[in-house]
């Protein structure tokens, strides 16, 4: 009854109907960018772009819809700092599709395969995120989502110290072959972070509706 | 669930006459808690050698870690479980050896493992998805 009190209204719905569209598109550009990781394709990387650029148009509307007066104003924040923070997992995104096409040596496949799991948790845990944010309306414990979530941060930051460690011992030409590679590995591992805190975030939206 | 879809394939390896200080770096080092042991010799087969193998038989003896060896140490044979097995058969088998670690063999090439901890993880993930597709 309050959550229909709360999240009834038309406006209301819109936000929420664009909240999971911004998270849907999280989600492709994530399949996006895995799948010119498996592929080795650089041209396939730029799809997380173009999504990332329609993920921005939607999350300017649904701020917008927010300060016209959807919502109760103490929710306003927390819901505007989620879908900032949702829009920032779409910025490491993009920033480690660029790298990617920037990258000049192959990776070695050890390497490679280990990015590829990277990424594919890091799509997983999109997808959780989803579910996390749907069961704030529906029944369902969300506080089994967010430590799903928190499992998958957990595995991808055991395997970023193993890459770090190991990527030290690798040869590189010059600084700029170094510092690319460096990125990459420190966007795409940053993608989890992210998405914890944005479902830490989903955890300040339930109590504050309590 | 198969054993497969959750086993950690990167297996962190050590010679048997490496001394147990080496084994401890390794393990602090890699945030791990086992290691496989290598055969000795062509007759020889993999062990294993956990944490717990150490704290027991090493360091509450008080025993020397330089000149202990992992070889000394090392539990054999390894128990595997075949690659297309269902987790509740692994888990099975480690309440009835009381083991706490599965090796998954494909033939006889040891491809992963799994630990309490991976069966615990993924079924909280499971719990999670349920009723939300695959």
């Amino acid at each position: 009854m309050v959550l229909k009190k709360v999240f009834g209204g038309s406006t209301e719905q819109k936000v929420l109907e664009n909240i999971k569209r911004h998270m849907q598109i999280l989600f492709s550009a994530s399949g996006c960018f895995k799948k010119g990781l498996e592929e080795w394709d650089k041209k396939q990387m730029y799809c997380v772009a173009d999504l990332e650029r329609e993920g921005d148009s939607i999350r300017r509307e649904i701020i917008s819809t927010i300060y016209e007066g959807a919502f109760l104003p103490f929710l306003r924040t927390s819901i505007c700092r989620f879908v900032e923070i949702v829009d920032e997992a779409f910025d490491a995104l993009k920033d480690a599709a660029s790298e990617f096409e920037h990258l000049v040596p192959k990776l070695d496949k050890e390497i490679r395969d280990d990015c590829i799991e990277i990424a594919d948790i890091n799509q997983k845990m999109c997808d959780m995120l989803m579910i996390a944010f749907d069961t704030l309306f529906n029944k369902g414990d969300l506080r089994e989502k967010t430590l799903a979530i928190r499992i998958y941060e957990k595995k991808i930051d055991d395997m970023k110290i193993d890459l770090i460690s190991r990527l030290r011992g690798k040869e590189v030409k010059d600084f700029w072959e170094g510092k690319i590679l460096s990125d990459f590995i420190t966007y795409l591992t940053h993608i989890s972070d992210v998405i914890e805190d944005a479902s830490d975030y989903l955890h300040i939206i339930n109590l504050s509706m309590r | 669930m198969k054993v497969d879809e959750i086993m950690i394939k990167k297996l962190e390896s050590i010679n048997a006459d490496a001394p147990i200080y080496d084994a401890i770096e390794r393990m602090i080092d890699k945030r791990i808690r086992s290691l496989l042991v290598k055969p000795r010799d062509e007759k020889d087969v993999y062990g294993v050698i956990t944490v717990r193998d150490i704290v027991f038989k090493v360091l509450g003896k008080n025993l020397d870690l330089n000149k202990t060896k992992v070889g000394d140490i090392t539990s054999k044979p390894l128990i595997c479980v075949n690659k297309g097995v269902d987790v509740e058969h692994a888990v099975n088998l480690m309440t009835k050896s009381n083991i706490t670690r599965v090796f998954i063999c494909e033939g006889k090439e040891i491809v992963g493992i799994i630990s309490l901890l991976d069966v615990m993880s993924a079924e909280l993930i499971k719990k999670a998805r349920e009723g939300h597709g695959a």
